[in-house]
């Protein structure tokens, strides 16, 4: 257990300060699988766009944290608030729903597409669950090709649930690791405002999450590796290029068997 | 011991007694509960329908119920109204909201929503929405058998993830729905044996939605309100009936359902 009151507290600090850039470059491959996870599942549900959003806040709002499609790159970032449409109602009720007609009146919410142009139809939104929990929201908007687009059917709905299981451990792994970076940057800034005791919650929120507790013990040995030598440190690289280039060869999937 | 065939070739309506002429009532007096989001009262096909709107409210630790006028942030509570509606168009309905608000959402609050309808002796009380969490298996175990025992009917859409979800897996105390392709409100299925029994229309199925639209949806969430609906009219024309007994006549009138896709096909 971290003990941060007492006279070892800057020396616990620095080493975790030290691993957050190991942190750091550990989640970038998350992104990176996340946006194929998104391209694949798109193609197999023939759907034009995909996106991940997450939960922000205690208040149940979301933002769109990974998207693929014509208007992806404008999306990342942008809020919902809570309970505003399809994406708020199944992260709340924790249940799918398909919409084949969403552009047919105004009272859908429309904010994304006004700030984004774009012009949604349909939508396919499955919870992103992990530990018994709504992380987020995965959807598909419209068909490809041109309109009048056929529904997604009950299978797809089926589909896209298999999908956003993988996603959502994605998209877990991803936050813990933010998480944990975000933490360092609270600690790294000049802000009289921060104060010890928001930071040890931050930790014990940290602490209870496994998946958190496995990215951050590969990051401690890889920086406990790294830090023996040269030699070490280029033998370690070349182990980890070789899993990534093992793991992004087997096409049906891009993680390993063990 | 009984076997699902036996079941398969079981009572049909004629053999319960139960007249046809449910089919012409339209759920005059049967009191409706809708656990839900809430429920747009001004759309055009629920003006004047909904007779009562409460909102779950935390106070001092504990979930309370206030008159609401916040009427849907989702549509989700809207849309299962307005299924009911169409079917049933005399039903009182009543909205319980327990979804939308910030800070609620959570399993709590749906069992607060639920424990409020049963108190209120509603007559049916649809519930498209669940829970997976195990901490709440016992508690709304006991809830729904506080229901069947009140002689209220709770109609619970099936999780629509690869998951069990709660109450919908539970089988005595209540009737769980689960989304078919049928496009005619009144020809479900009764499948016993099956963890949920019952199938009903839940695919591309317009529905009310917010702002006095409309909406194609597909869930098991949209499956529900129709069974709830056909007990309406049930209950309009045998307001004695048990939970029990309105189970078995669903199961009766599927079977006719079934014979009559035979002979249509035939």
């Amino acid at each position: 257990m971290t003990n941060l009151n007492g006279h070892d507290l800057p020396a616990k600090l620095q080493r975790l300060i030290e691993t957050v850039d190991i942190a750091n470059i550990l989640t970038e491959p998350l992104t990176q699988s996340l946006a194929k996870m998104l391209e694949l599942s798109a193609a197999e549900l023939n759907s034009e766009e995909a996106s991940v959003l997450i939960r922000d806040g205690d208040e149940g709002d979301l933002r769109f944290l990974s998207a693929i499609g014509k208007v992806a790159e404008q999306l990342i970032n942008i809020k919902i608030p809570a309970g505003k449409g399809i994406a708020g109602f199944v992260l709340s009720s924790g249940q799918p729903m398909a919409v084949s007609d969403v552009g047919e009146e105004s009272s859908f919410y429309s904010e994304v597409d006004k700030r984004t142009g774009y012009s949604t139809q349909m939508i396919l939104a499955t919870p992103l669950s992990h530990g018994g929990e709504v992380i987020g929201v995965l959807e598909y908007i419209n068909r490809r090709g041109t309109p009048p687009f056929e529904p997604f059917t009950p299978d797809e709905m089926d589909r896209a649930a298999a999908f956003a299981e993988a996603i959502a451990a994605l998209v877990n792994a991803y936050e813990s690791a933010k998480l944990f970076r975000d933490l360092g940057e609270k600690v790294l800034a000049d802000d009289s405002t921060n104060d010890i005791t928001e930071v040890r919650e931050w930790l014990h929120g940290l602490r209870d999450s496994a998946a958190h507790r496995e990215m951050m013990d590969l990051a401690v040995l890889i920086r406990d590796v790294a830090s023996r030598g040269e030699a070490e440190r280029v033998i370690c690289k070349d182990l980890l290029e070789s899993i990534v280039r093992y793991s992004d060869s087997k096409s049906e999937t891009s993680y390993l068997t063990l | 011991m009984t076997t699902v065939s036996q079941f398969e070739s079981g009572p049909s309506a004629r053999f319960l007694h139960l007249a046809e002429d449910w089919r012409s009532a339209t759920g005059l007096g049967v009191r409706v509960a809708i656990v839900d989001s809430g429920i747009d009262t001004d759309h055009p096909d629920l003006k004047g329908r909904v007779v009562e709107s409460v909102e779950a409210r935390v106070d001092n630790k504990r979930i309370v119920f206030d008159p609401s006028d916040t009427g849907d942030s989702a549509g989700h509570g809207t849309a299962c109204a307005g299924i009911i509606a169409k079917i049933a168009p005399d039903t009182q309905l009543s909205s319980i909201k327990v979804l939308g608000s910030a800070g609620l959402g959570d399993g709590q609050a749906f069992l607060a929503g639920l424990e409020y309808a049963i108190k209120r002796r509603f007559q049916v009380i649809n519930l498209s929405l669940g829970t997976t969490k195990p901490q709440f298996f016992s508690p709304l175990h006991d809830l729904l058998d506080r229901a069947y025992q009140a002689g209220c009917i709770v109609v619970a859409a099936a999780n629509n993830l690869p998951h069990p979800s709660f109450p919908s897996v539970f089988s005595s105390s209540l009737i769980s729905v689960i989304k078919s392709t049928e496009t005619d409100p009144l020809n479900f299925g009764f499948h016993f044996g099956e963890v949920i029994e019952l199938t009903a229309p839940g695919v591309n199925v317009r529905t009310p939605w917010l702002g006095g639209g409309y909406r194609n949806l597909t869930g098991n969430s949209f499956a529900c309100p129709h069974i709830v609906g056909v007990i309406a009219l049930l209950l309009e024309k045998h307001p004695e009936m048990t939970p029990f007994q309105v189970k078995s006549a669903l199961y009766a009138i599927a079977r006719e359902n079934q014979k009559a896709e035979v002979e249509k096909i035939a």
